[in-house]
């Protein structure tokens, strides 16, 4: 797929170097291809929103300095080359030359650093330059970022597409945060017209340049090619209703095709049912500042009794994967440490954990909500399991954003907050642990103060030099969360996408590409 | 007439101030905000407590209501935090899309509902009269979410003669607005015009046993004007009365087929709002909806005093 490679130079540099292979090109031409998007959307604004439903979209009209590739490592998009300084305090940018926005204006460093200084001031995961001292720009087509100390882990935070700092012109900096409402980018595609609760129009960017560097797309970077002469976003929450449409033809694409419809869809010849494997891991977090899941043992109690293949069969509907820990198998980050703590259902030990604990039927609360089904469905199994080992288990269903809140702002009321995790694992294990350490640990250590040996676990995986030794570091980790229940992955969900059977080009990946997507009439 | 007129715009002002008090005191007493909806399914602390900070959330809501209310008197309802568009603006997008749908519904209504319930009641115990009034039952029974799924299956699916979604706007291209807004169209009007037919079979029965009725007849008049001029002149103010009813939920409750059927009306925007948590969106799009009910509200008044003098001298 890359038909040269980005060059690393032993953690000094990324260099592009010219493709050998003939580049990938459109085998037709032409068309609106019609995608039903589950989600609506709220902004086009990249660098204020981390939901999907926006990135969905955004991400085929922006482009950063750095993205990831199909395997989710960090590849060089608008930059041609980077280079670290040996003392890793500085990160050299040359930008590629002849890139246009989709208003005409050619791109320089000057857009570069607005795009920074807008993130640093609207962005949601604007903590990624916190090490940063400063950025700036010596000549029209270099860009310098100088930190304050060495972060190791800097490039991998700086490719994350959870909120990518994308590259705007520098018209828009002072545009406050959820108002970028014309989205203008160098991506292949640009935008027509947006009606939330309806669709979201895009066309064709005839001045787009793709990257040489590469000879195909590759995850959200690559080499790139719009095929299509307009894409339209319809947004089709109604799981029926997308199925119909992709039944009549109507939508050439949907994502999220519920699991009782696929027997039927994989018989029609028209259609091609593409599965998403890994596409979240379906959790829930317990509250360590409260009782009685402040007490180890009543956590391990609970871990014990739980079976997590009914969990996962009631979440999914049957379209899961079960899978340890905070990684997915095809990662690099993955590992099994703490496997032993995982899908025991062993009723015996659980009612042993709580003997030692001198549990006395206090109630054990699981907050979950009826927005996302997966969330309700696995808290309404864990409560049966947890009560056929004698813990009394009470359901709290409030909505989604209530849950949400309660989690963050109470310590009191719940022992168990329902969730999935879908970018962030995606992104690696740096990207997950952080949940697990403030200000975002989700276990609610007690005082705010995080579990030390955790911490320590986290600061290795950050700042030990090698790679080897910060895998080690999340492997660590895992297995400390797990051993201290500090959260409990039930197992990954399968998306299913599909598309008709006209439509070439179309791979899943963690938002619906289009570009090297073409239609056969 | 206009002495009417002008009591009901005077008394819509203070419906409205206290309509968006207890907007605004209700959405902002919901646990939740909208930084988590903006934030997405797997976000962290950090990046909603980001959110909240750069959308003034984090300010106390006394200071957020005289935001509110300083911006209301200049005419300005604010800035959607989801959508970042203003409120007005977005509003008059919706509005129209909604108003559309709306105004085919109640055609379909009022054709099936009138048509049926004066039938049923001239044929009252007969075949015709139970017909009428089982499917007049079949359309309040059924939920129009189902209808609509299983006329998307029909119609769409397989007879393949309509979209099964999307929306065209009636002003691009008529044609295409009649094919993407007829089922969602059905699918809101058979509830209603179930509930029209026998309000309309049930009045049309009490005025046709009037003294009145029987001396019409006695005088020799046709049935066709007894019907119609004696008799429906006179049970239309109740029926203008569920009408008005009927309007308001048509403006305010299609958010179910909005929603199965894609169309970017404002029962679907304010659901999202209010799910959401978009304060400024459901503070203002409340009180927009607000301001066209009691709109609706005065023409079904004006309507009674033209349909009934009693009404318009008494106004007076």
């Amino acid at each position: 797929m890359r038909r040269f490679a980005i060059t690393v130079l032993t953690g000094l540099g990324l260099a592009a170097t010219a493709a050998q292979a003939a580049p990938f090109k459109c085998p037709a031409t032409g068309g609106d291809l019609v995608f039903g998007q589950e989600a609506n959307i709220n902004t086009l604004d990249q660098m204020t929103s981390s939901t999907i439903s926006t990135r969905n979209i955004a991400m085929n009209i922006y482009e950063s300095l750095m993205t990831r590739d199909e395997n989710n490592h960090p590849i060089l998009e608008l930059a041609a080359s980077m280079t670290e300084a040996p003392d890793h305090l500085t990160y050299t940018f040359k930008l590629r030359p002849n890139i246009h926005f989709h208003n005409g204006k050619a791109m320089t460093s000057a857009d570069v650093v607005a795009s920074f200084d807008r993130y640093n001031k609207v962005g949601n995961q604007r903590s990624t330059l916190d090490n940063v001292k400063g950025w700036d720009a010596p000549d029209p087509m270099t860009f310098v970022i100088h930190m304050k100390v060495a972060q190791p882990t800097f490039i991998e935070a700086l490719s994350s597409f959870s909120v990518p700092i994308v590259i705007i012109p520098a018209e828009d900096r002072d545009v406050p945060a959820q108002q970028l409402t014309h989205p203008i980018g160098t991506g292949p595609f640009q935008l027509v017209e947006s009606v939330p609760g309806s669709f979201v129009k895009l066309k064709r960017y005839d001045g787009y340049q793709p990257n040489t560097s590469f000879d195909n797309r590759t995850g959200f970077g690559g080499y790139k090619v719009a095929c299509l002469d307009t894409v339209t976003f319809r947004i089709v929450t109604e799981p029926g209703a997308r199925v119909a449409g992709l039944k009549t033809g109507e939508l050439q694409g949907v994502e999220d095709l519920p699991t009782k419809s696929l027997p039927e869809l994989k018989k029609d010849t028209n259609i091609t049912v593409l599965p998403l494997n890994n596409w979240w891991i379906q959790i829930a977090n317990p509250n360590t500042s409260f009782p009685p899941t402040d007490n180890l043992l009543v956590r391990k109690a609970i871990q014990a009794a739980l079976d997590m293949d009914e969990i996962m069969d009631a979440a999914s509907d049957g379209n899961y994967k079960l899978n340890v820990g905070f990684q997915f198998p095809n990662q690099p980050d993955y590992t099994d440490a703490g496997k032993e703590t995982y899908n025991l259902h062993n009723a015996e030990l659980a009612k042993k954990y709580l003997a030692e604990a001198g549990y006395k039927g206090e109630p054990v609360i699981l907050l979950t909500n009826k927005d996302y089904p997966p969330m309700y469905n696995s808290a309404l199994v864990m409560q049966q399991q947890l009560q056929a080992v004698g813990i009394n288990a009470q359901m709290k269903v409030v909505d989604w954003p209530t849950s949400v809140q309660m989690m963050l702002n109470t310590t009191e009321g719940w022992n168990f907050h329902f969730t999935g995790w879908g970018t962030q694992p995606a992104l690696g294990a740096l990207a997950t642990m952080q949940f697990m350490v403030q200000p975002n640990s989700t276990y609610k250590p007690k005082g705010g103060i995080d579990d030390p040996e955790v911490l320590a676990a986290w600061r290795g995986m950050n700042d030990l030099p090698t790679a080897e030794g910060r895998q080690a570091a999340y492997a660590k980790m895992q297995q400390l969360v797990l051993e201290k229940v500090y959260a409990i992955p039930f197992g990954s969900f399968t998306k299913v996408q599909g598309v008709r059977s006209n439509v070439g080009g179309f791979v899943p990946f963690r938002i619906p590409r289009f570009a090297n997507v073409w239609m056969t009439h | 007439m206009g002495a009417i007129l002008v009591r009901r715009l005077g008394s819509a002002v203070p419906i409205m101030l206290i309509v968006s008090l207890i907007t605004f005191g209700m959405i902002h007493l919901i646990p939740g905000d909208p930084a988590i909806a903006i934030a997405g399914l797997s976000a962290t602390a950090e990046q909603i407590a980001n959110i909240r900070h750069d959308l003034g959330l984090d300010q106390p809501v006394l200071t957020q209501l005289w935001r509110w209310y300083a911006n209301l008197f200049q005419g300005d309802l604010g800035r959607s935090l989801l959508l970042g568009q203003p409120v007005t603006h977005v509003m008059l997008l919706r509005l129209p899309v909604t108003l559309a749908l709306s105004a085919y519904a109640l055609a379909i209504t009022l054709a099936i509902g009138l048509v049926s319930g004066i039938v049923a009641a001239l044929k009252q115990n007969t075949w015709i009269d139970q017909a009428m009034m089982v499917f007049a039952m079949l359309g309040i029974s059924l939920p129009n979410f189902y209808l609509g799924l299983l006329m998307i299956i029909l119609f769409a699916v397989d007879l393949g003669w309509l979209p099964t979604g999307g929306y065209v706007a009636l002003a691009d291209d008529p044609l295409g607005w009649l094919a993407t807004s007829t089922m969602p169209a059905i699918s809101l009007a058979l509830l209603l015009a179930g509930l029209l037919a026998r309000i309309t079979r049930s009045t049309m029965l009490e005025v046709l046993r009037q003294d009145y009725i029987r001396t019409a007849r006695a005088k020799g008049l046709s049935n066709a004007r007894v019907v119609l001029k004696h008799a429906l002149a006179n049970a239309l103010i109740p029926i203008t009365t569920v009408v008005g009813i009927i309007v308001s939920l048509l403006i305010s409750g299609s958010v179910v087929t909005e929603t199965l059927f894609s169309i970017p009306g404002i029962g679907q925007l304010l659901t999202q709002a209010v799910l959401n948590r978009d304060y400024p969106m459901v503070q203002g799009g409340l009180l927009i909806t607000t301001a066209l009910l009691v709109l609706v509200n005065i023409l079904v008044d004006v309507c009674y005093a033209l349909l009934d003098p009693r009404v318009r001298y008494d106004g007076v």
